[in-house]
C-alpha cells in the first residue's frame, strides 16, 4: 500500500484512540503486562512483592493495552492473510548466517523491552502518541530513538547483507 | 462534547477493553499494510535504503496531531479527557537511546513485531520474547533503575509552550518539517536504490499541500492561534475569554497539592463554600471567604502571588474569577474540578483506584494524603488520615472525621503500603506462630500485654499511663498508622484497638483475614524481628471517654437513657450457664452475642458485611445517636461489638463497660435479672 495512505489510516486510528479511550496507542505496555503475568505464574510471591510489577496487582492482564496488543496481532494477521504476505521464516540477508540474526533479534528485544519500561512507552506509546500530543519529552524520546538506532546500525549491518 | 473512557475513569472496564481490541485491530491493519510485517523493511531506514518507516510514522503523527487540534479547537473534546504523557527527560533520553540501539539490532519495535509475528516471522517471535525478558529485567532491577526512571520528571510539558510559540504556529512548523522529510526521503530512496516512486508525483504534491492547508486552517479556530506563550494579562473581556478558552485560568489539583506540600508561600488558597462545609473539611492551609466578600478580602493579595479559588464544583469560582478579573485581579485561578476533583485525584487512596498506580505516583499520593487528609482545624495529629483508608467502613463517610474512625484494611492495601513511613503492624497470634514467620516489620503482641488486675478486677484493661509505656516500648509515635492482624478471635484485635484508643491513638485499622489471608496470598513473610527504637508516646489521659463503671451503668439501669447490650453467648445471658458469682444479666440488657457479628470466609474469621451488620443493629438500637453500653464478662468480647458499632457502623455514643459481668455478678448490691431459681438479686 501507498505508505502515506497507510500513515493516514494509522493517524486516524490514533485520533480515534484519543477520542474514544482518551489515551493513545501502545504495544509495549501490553507486552510488559504479559511478562508480569508470566512471572506471576512462576513466582507469585516474588512478583507481587516486587516494586514495579507488584503495583499491577494479581491480575495484570486486566488492562486496556493488553487487549490492544491482542487486536494488533489479529488485525495484522487479517491484513497479512488478505494480502498474501504470510510465510514462516527468519528474515535476514541472504549471505548472513541465521544464528547472527537470531542473536540480534533476541538481544534487540531485551534492550527494547527494558528501554520501553524505562521510558514508559515504545515507538507507539511514547514516540507516536506523545509526539502527536506535542509532549516535549516524547519528542525528545523520538529523536533519541533515531540517534541510538543510527549509532548502532553500522555495527549490525551484516545481518542484512545479501 | 466527547467523554472518553479515560475522562470517565473507566479505562479498566469491559467497554474500554472492547474498544482497545478494535482500535488495536485497525492499528495492526495500518502497520501491516505499510509493510511493517518485515524487519528488513523496518531496518531499511537505518541504512537509508527504505524510508517507509519515516513516511508512515510522520504521516500518522501529523494526521493525529492536526485531527486532535481541530477536535479540541472546535470544542468537541476537552483536553482533560485525554491522558497527556508526562515529560521525564532523563528516562526518556536514556530510554530512547537504548531503545534505538535495540531497534537497530532487532529490526523490530514492539508494535511492528506483533504484526511480524502475525505474518509468520520467527525473528519477531524471538524479539517479542526478548522484550518480555527485558521487561522482567527492568522489574528485577527496578531498585537500581528507579532514580533514572524519575530523573528529570517535569510533569506534562508541551513543546510549543516550552518554545513560547502558539500551538498553531508549532503545528504548522511541524507539518512543514514533515512534508520536507517526505520529499527528502523520496529523494534519498531515488538516489540510493532508484526507488522514491512518489518523488514529484501529483499525489505527493497534493498530499503535501493538503497537510499544510489543514495546518494553516488551525489558525482560523479561535484561541489556538493566539493563546500560546506566557499569557498576557487580560485587560479586556476578550482577554478574559481567551484565558478561559485556553484553560490558563485553571490550576490542576495535583499541581496545587505539590505546590502546597512544597510549602509554597506564593499561594493563597480560598475556600468559597459555606462556613459549615469549610468547618467540616477544607484543603489544609485554605482560608474561608464568602463570595460577596471576595473583592474586599482579597484586595491585599491583588496581583501578588497566586490566588486559587475553589468550591465543590467549578461554576461559582469561575464566575468569581471573572468578576475579580474585571476588577483588575490578574492572579486568580480556579481549581480544576473543585474540591471534588481534589479529593478524587489527590486524596483517593491508591488501593481504591481502578487503574494501577505506578510506584512513584503512589508515593506522591500517599504524601498528599498524609498532608491533606486532615484539615488544620480537624482532630490533632494524623488521626483522621486512616478514616478514608478504611476500605470496608462504608457508612463512615457521614461520620465527623474528628472521631478518627478506624476501620478495616485489606491485604492488598497492606502489601502496597508495607514500606510506608510510620506504618506499624501488630500481630495478635501466639508467639510460636509469630516466630515461624510474620509480616515483615510486624511485632507480636496479644491482648494480654494490655491487661492486668486493676482495683481487684482481673483481666482489666490497664490504665492509659501504663499503656503509654507499652506503646513507647513499641516505638509508636502519634502520627503512626497501626494495622492489627487478628487470628481467629477478632476480639483480640479489637481489644488492642481499644487499648490504643484509651491512650489516644485513633489511627489504627484491622486487617481483614489477618495473617492467615496474607500467608495464603503468598505475600512476603519474614522471620526476623523488627528493629525498633523506643519512643516517648505522649499519652492523652483524657482520650478515654468511652469507658464506664458499674455506678454509671446502674444509674442508666434505674433511670433509663441507654441501651445495654450484653454480648455474651445466649446461655450465659439467660443464666443457664454461669462461671461467675451470680447467673443472669443486668436488668433490661439486650442480648446480642458478639459471635453474631462475624462469619467464616473459608477458614478465615471475618466481620459480616457492613450492610448485614447495619440491618441487625438498626433492629436493636433506634438511632446512631442513641447511647449504647456494651459489656461481656471482662470487656474482651465487648470490645468487638464496640468496634463494630462505632468504627464500622458509625454509632456516635457507644460506651464500654469493661469490668462487665465479672464485677457486676460479684457485687451483691447490684440488681440481676436471671433464672428464677438462682436469683438472689436484692433489687428484684
Amino acid at each position: 500500500m501507498n505508505p502515506y495512505l497507510a500513515g493516514v489510516i494509522l493517524g486516524l486510528t490514533l485520533l480515534a484512540s484519543f477520542l474514544i479511550l482518551g489515551a493513545g496507542l501502545g504495544a509495549s505496555g501490553g507486552l510488559a503486562r504479559m511478562a508480569a503475568y508470566g512471572e506471576l505464574c512462576v513466582a507469585p510471591e516474588h512478583t507481587l512483592s516486587s516494586a514495579y510489577f507488584g503495583a499491577w496487582g494479581s491480575d495484570p492482564l486486566r488492562y486496556y493495552l493488553v487487549f490492544m496488543l491482542a487486536g494488533l496481532v489479529l488485525g495484522g494477521l487479517f491484513s497479512a492473510l488478505l494480502s498474501g504476505r504470510t510465510s514462516i521464516l527468519v528474515e535476514r540477508g541472504a549471505s548472513s548466517p541465521r544464528s547472527l540474526r537470531i542473536i540480534l533479534a533476541l538481544a534487540g528485544g531485551v534492550l527494547v523491552g527494558f528501554a520501553s519500561r524505562l521510558a514508559q512507552g515504545c515507538t507507539s506509546g511514547q514516540a507516536l502518541t506523545g509526539s502527536a500530543l506535542l509532549a516535549s519529552g516524547s519528542l525528545v524520546f523520538l529523536a533519541c530513538v533515531f540517534a541510538g538506532g543510527y549509532a548502532a546500525a553500522w555495527f549490525v549491518r551484516r545481518q542484512w547483507h545479501d | 462534547m466527547i467523554e472518553t473512557f479515560f475522562g470517565q475513569d473507566a479505562l479498566s472496564t469491559p467497554g474500554a477493553f472492547l474498544a482497545a481490541l478494535f482500535l488495536g485491530a485497525f492499528f495492526g491493519v495500518a502497520l501491516e499494510q505499510a509493510g511493517f510485517g518485515s524487519s528488513r523493511r523496518l531496518a531499511g531506514i537505518f541504512y537509508f535504503r527504505d524510508m517507509t518507516v519515516l513516511k508512515v510514522m510522520f504521516t500518522g503523527l501529523i494526521v493525529a496531531m492536526l485531527g486532535l487540534a481541530y477536535c479540541t479547537g472546535l470544542g468537541w473534546v476537552r483536553a482533560d479527557q485525554i491522558f497527556y504523557l508526562p515529560s521525564i527527560y532523563g528516562a526518556q533520553i536514556v530510554g530512547g537511546l537504548i531503545f534505538g540501539v535495540g531497534f537497530a539490532l532487532g529490526g523490530w519495535c514492539p508494535g511492528t513485531a506483533a504484526v511480524g509475528l502475525a505474518s509468520g516471522k520467527l525473528d519477531a517471535l524471538l524479539f517479542l520474547g526478548g522484550a518480555a525478558g527485558g521487561s522482567i529485567l527492568f522489574n528485577e532491577t527496578f531498585d537500581l533503575v528507579q532514580p533514572l526512571y524519575v530523573l528529570g520528571d517535569r510533569g506534562v510539558q508541551l513543546a510549543w509552550e516550552n518554545l513560547g510559540v502558539s500551538q498553531g504556529a508549532f503545528a504548522l512548523a511541524f507539518t512543514l518539517v514533515a512534508v520536507g522529510c517526505f520529499w527528502g526521503a523520496e529523494a534519498i530512496e531515488r538516489k540510493r536504490t532508484g526507488g522514491g516512486e512518489y518523488l514529484n508525483t501529483p499525489f505527493l504534491k497534493t498530499f503535501s499541500v493538503a497537510l499544510v492547508f489543514l495546518a494553516v486552517g488551525l489558525f482560523a479556530l479561535s484561541g489556538t492561534g493566539t493563546s500560546g506563550g506566557p499569557a498576557a494579562p487580560p485587560a479586556t473581556e476578550v482577554g478574559i475569554l481567551a484565558e478561559v478558552e485556553s484553560a490558563a485560568d485553571h490550576l490542576e489539583p495535583e499541581d496545587l497539592a505539590d505546590r502546597l506540600l512544597a510549602g509554597g508561600t506564593d499561594l493563597l488558597v480560598v475556600d468559597v463554600r459555606s462556613a459549615a462545609e469549610y468547618e467540616e473539611f477544607h484543603i489544609r492551609g485554605a482560608i474561608h471567604v464568602l463570595l460577596p466578600d471576595l473583592p474586599a478580602q482579597l484586595e491585599p493579595y491583588k496581583n501578588r502571588g497566586t490566588i486559587v479559588l475553589y468550591s465543590n464544583g467549578m461554576t461559582h469560582p469561575a464566575q468569581a474569577r471573572d468578576a475579580l478579573a474585571r476588577l483588575g485581579f490578574q492572579n486568580v485561578r480556579i481549581l480544576t474540578d473543585g474540591l471534588a476533583g481534589f479529593r478524587e485525584r489527590c486524596l483517593k487512596p491508591v488501593s481504591l483506584r481502578d487503574d494501577p498506580v505506578p510506584p512513584e505516583e503512589a508515593r506522591k499520593i500517599n504524601a498528599w494524603r498524609a498532608h491533606f487528609s486532615v484539615s488544620d482545624a480537624a482532630a490533632p495529629g494524623a488521626a483522621a488520615a486512616l478514616g478514608q483508608v478504611a476500605v470496608s467502613a462504608a457508612p463512615g463517610a457521614s461520620v465527623p472525621r474528628s472521631t478518627g474512625l478506624p476501620g478495616l484494611v485489606e491485604t492488598e492495601w497492606l502489601a502496597r503500603n508495607l514500606a510506608m513511613k510510620g506504618l506499624r503492624i501488630i500481630d495478635c497470634r501466639s508467639q510460636p506462630s509469630y516466630n515461624g514467620g510474620h509480616v515483615p516489620g510486624s511485632v507480636c503482641m496479644t491482648p494480654e500485654h494490655f491487661r492486668g488486675v486493676v482495683r481487684g478486677i482481673s483481666a482489666s484493661l490497664l490504665p492509659a499511663d501504663i499503656l503509654g509505656r507499652h506503646l513507647s516500648l513499641l516505638g509508636l509515635r502519634p502520627e503512626d498508622t497501626v494495622v492489627i492482624l487478628p487470628e481467629e478471635k477478632l476480639q483480640d484485635a479489637t481489644l488492642i484497638g481499644i487499648a490504643l484508643e484509651r491512650a489516644g491513638h485513633l489511627n489504627y485499622a484491622i486487617l481483614t483475614g489477618g495473617f492467615a489471608k496474607w500467608a495464603k496470598e503468598n505475600r512476603p513473610i519474614d522471620t526476623r524481628l523488627p528493629e525498633i527504637v523506643e519512643s516517648r508516646y505522649p499519652v492523652n489521659l483524657e482520650a478515654d471517654r468511652f469507658s464506664v463503671d458499674a455506678a454509671f451503668v446502674l444509674e442508666r439501669v434505674q433511670r433509663g437513657g441507654a441501651i445495654i447490650l450484653d454480648v455474651r453467648p445466649a446461655d450465659y445471658y439467660s443464666g443457664k450457664k454461669s462461671d461467675e458469682a451470680r447467673a443472669g444479666h443486668i436488668p433490661g440488657a439486650i442480648n446480642r452475642p458478639f459471635s453474631e457479628d462475624v462469619t467464616k470466609s473459608g477458614d478465615l474469621t471475618v466481620f459480616k458485611p457492613a450492610e448485614d451488620l447495619e440491618k441487625a443493629y438498626a433492629a436493636i438500637v433506634p438511632s446512631k445517636d442513641s447511647t449504647v453500653i456494651v459489656h461481656c464478662r471482662t470487656g474482651h468480647q465487648a470490645s468487638q461489638t464496640f468496634f463494630v458499632l462505632r468504627n464500622l457502623l458509625g454509632y456516635k455514643n457507644v460506651l464500654w463497660y469493661g469490668a462487665g459481668w465479672t464485677e457486676w455478678a460479684a457485687r451483691p448490691e447490684l440488681p440481676v435479672e436471671g433464672p428464677k431459681d438462682t436469683s438472689s438479686s436484692p433489687g428484684s
